[in-house]
């Protein structure tokens, strides 16, 4: 099941970013191709799941509708 | 030394006359300022439901013991609010000559084509100068001499070709308004009394406009060096403020004739302007416009471009007029993207004032011409992506990326489709009867607005990607973390395009007030594409090293057909969606206050409206060809002197001022 919190999206995103800067000073794990995918797809999976959630709430519309029935 | 001065002298002078002509118009409107109840009293906007103490307090004191003269009090038919009467009635037309004067042939159709024309030129020249000082900004603040040599050169073209179309556009303004008044006269009678308070500010602002125009073509060559060549750059931001405040007063009426505001239910004025020019409308018309008309001035550069560098004789001259039409051609697709965003801002403005209206637009009697606007768009994009597609090809290193285009033919092919599926379509009833009802039953999914929001996002997603492609075409990232930046890049794509997929499948599983808001979070999704992948490209291609130079004039001829088809759809485009616009109100010349009653107040066919427009078309570019050519008539050869070819770069324009 799929977590509707937008928190937990976001603490995604945070632990994204903070990977990417700790890697950012490890040359051998910045350029390894698996860490470089698993880092960026953390960081783009939390970021659209925060737009979508977002940019619904603002519109006073719940944006996981079909997931809270 | 004395030259020197005399030229900052002139130049101070000429800065001075502009400044002067953009204040008088302020000077004029202030008696109209102060005359406005809201300000003039101090107060603020008026709360819905009453009065405004400034509207309030000369009617509480006419209804005193001591009152003179009774005043008589409207409502604002959108704001709500009482105002004191200061105007006559909409006046109530009939279907004779007396309103309605005939010259045996559709008065409609005569404003029609004089309005599309005037518009046209009116887009032109309103844009052309925003790229001018963009262009002529660029020039300054490059390093790069020959650089900075060529954009100020480019700038130059630019505002050459608006020279001679704006004494056109001067001219069918008055062609308009004499057809106004001659085949329209009540109802242009009614529209200039509603908008007498700014009439004269339009008046003045145009002719600051022609002014500046002069000052600023006239002054490039006297005022190209340090300070001087500041102030004129500041003489084109200047220009720009005075051509958007004149589109934006355009736009009022416009504005006023679709969601009226300011008057009462008859159509009389209640005397604060700021209400009949801030209608419902207004806003999201003036950012679809000026972003239409710089897509607009964009393409019909690039078309000019084009057919320089079709005609030709040489490689310098090929390669001074490819690079011309790269960078018109890349300002007009950079406000193409967020063109169809606007768009959806006005049509979401349009539900909000009058469902009706919209439902009239897009699902009803005007449906259709979406169909066709939609693959006009869908032809915008896959003419633009193409070009560069084809425009990879002059730069040595970007073969690499020669193998993906197939994919994204693929790509956009089907969300073309997607974004051109009608709804239901028209069938005899044998055919209706095999289908099985109106819709289709796959193709039909197709044709709801699910589906096409989808479409459009993955169609621009995918030309950010193709210009990000082309911006890197020729490069090769050496920061330390190029790796991760590439695939980074790459997840992010792959991530914005499933998201759009997937918000556009969602749409059909939640119901229809949930899944009106799915397409905002599809346009931010696009747009993040735009903004950080633009972003975090530029930043890794800084200090890049270069695989080889970029061949100017090395391009195919096909490409500047492509160059030539974006122009053209953009002109139709624009025919089309004026044509909406104005025919959504029907049988109203002001939205519910003026009925027109005369005898062309009906929706044409689309194939009229069609073959209209297509006229039109034909029309413009026929004239501006004949612009096109008279600019090249004042065209100097260079100056023939050594010159150094610089690699990488584009020789120096052919052509000098």
């Amino acid at each position: 099941m799929i977590v509707t919190n937008p928190l937990f999206w976001f603490a995604l995103l945070v632990i994204g970013v903070v990977i990417f800067a700790v890697i950012l000073k490890k040359q051998e794990l910045l350029n390894n191709t698996y860490v470089a995918v698993a880092v960026s797809l953390l960081i783009a999976v939390a970021y659209f799941h925060l737009v979508d959630h977002y940019l619904m709430d603002m519109q006073g519309l719940d944006y996981w509708y079909l997931f809270r029935k | 030394m004395g030259g020197l001065t005399r030229k900052k002298l002139w130049s101070i002078v000429a800065l001075g006359a502009m400044i002067g002509l953009l204040l008088l118009p302020t000077i004029m409107l202030l008696p109209t300022i102060m005359s406005l109840p809201a300000l003039a009293g101090g107060g603020g906007a008026p709360a819905a439901g009453g009065p405004p103490p400034d509207v309030a307090k000369p009617a509480d004191a006419a209804a005193g013991k001591d009152a003179g003269p009774k005043v008589e009090k409207g409502r604002d038919v959108y704001y709500k609010t009482e105002g004191i009467v200061t105007g006559a009635p909409a006046p109530k037309t009939a279907d004779n000559s007396q309103f309605y004067p005939r010259y045996n042939f559709e008065s409609r159709v005569l404003l029609w084509f004089a309005n599309q024309q005037h518009l046209y030129y009116g887009s032109f020249v309103l844009a052309v100068p925003i790229f001018c000082m963009i262009i002529e900004f660029m020039g300054i603040v490059s390093k790069d001499r020959a650089m900075a040599k060529k954009y100020d050169q480019l700038a130059y073209d630019f505002i050459k070709i608006s020279l001679t179309a704006y004494s056109l556009t001067a001219i069918l303004g008055g062609i308009l308004i004499f057809t106004f008044l001659t085949l329209y006269p009540a109802f242009f009678g009614y529209l200039s009394s509603i908008f007498r308070p700014v009439m004269h500010v339009y008046a003045l602002m145009f002719v600051a406009e022609s002014g500046t125009i002069y000052i600023y073509y006239y002054g490039w060559d006297k005022m190209k060096e340090g300070l001087l060549k500041w102030i004129h750059v500041s003489m084109s931001v200047v220009l720009n403020v005075i051509g958007t405040v004149l589109m934006m007063l355009a736009n009022s009426w416009i504005g006023f004739m679709m969601s009226p505001a300011g008057v009462d239910e008859q159509g009389r004025y209640l005397g604060n302007i700021w209400h009949v020019i801030h209608t419902a409308l207004w806003n999201p018309l003036n950012v679809h416009r000026i972003l239409g008309n710089m897509a607009f001035g964009g393409g019909v550069v690039a078309a000019y471009a084009a057919y320089r560098f079709l005609a030709s004789k040489t490689d310098e001259e090929r390669a001074h007029y490819d690079w011309m039409g790269y960078i018109a051609m890349a300002i007009g697709v950079a406000f193409l993207i967020p063109l169809p965003f606007a768009g959806y801002w006005l049509m979401r403005e349009v539900y909000a004032y009058r469902q009706q209206m919209g439902i009239t637009l897009m699902g009803g009697l005007l449906a259709w011409l979406f169909i066709i606007q939609a693959t006009m768009i869908g032809i915008l994009f896959l003419s633009s992506n193409y070009y560069l597609w084809q425009a990879l090809g002059r730069m040595r290193g970007a073969e690499k990326y020669q193998r993906y285009i197939k994919y994204m033919v693929f790509v956009l092919v089907v969300g073309f489709l997607i974004f051109i599926t009608p709804h239901t379509i028209v069938m005899t009833p044998a055919e209706l009867k095999a289908m099985g009802g109106q819709q289709h039953p796959v193709l039909g999914n197709y044709g709801v607005m699910s589906a096409k929001n989808g479409g459009i996002n993955v169609i621009i997603t995918t030309t950010v990607l193709t210009f990000i492609w082309y911006m890197r075409g020729n490069k090769l990232s050496t920061v330390s973390w190029a790796k991760f930046g590439n695939i980074f890049m790459g997840v992010f794509f792959a991530c914005a395009y499933v998201n759009i997929i997937w918000l556009a499948i969602y749409g059909y599983y939640i119901p229809a007030n949930v899944r009106v808001g799915l397409s905002v979070p599809q346009v931010a999704t696009t747009l993040s594409c735009l903004f950080f992948m633009t972003a975090l490209n530029g930043v890794m291609m800084r200090g890049a090293k270069q695989m080889g130079p970029i061949e100017w004039g090395k391009i195919s001829v096909r490409s500047q057909y492509a160059l030539i088809m974006l122009a053209t759809a953009f002109t139709w485009m624009m025919g089309l969606m004026g044509y909406i616009r104005s025919s959504v109100r029907l049988f109203w010349h002001v939205n519910e206050i003026m009925r027109d009653n005369s005898p062309w107040a009906y929706t044409h066919t689309t194939g009229f409206a069609a073959n209209m427009i297509s006229f039109n078309v034909l029309f413009f570019w026929v004239t501006i060809l004949f612009v096109f050519w008279l600019g090249t008539l004042g065209v100097k050869k260079a100056p023939v002197e050594a010159k150094v070819p610089i690699p990488g770069r584009a020789p120096e324009p052919a052509v000098g001022h």
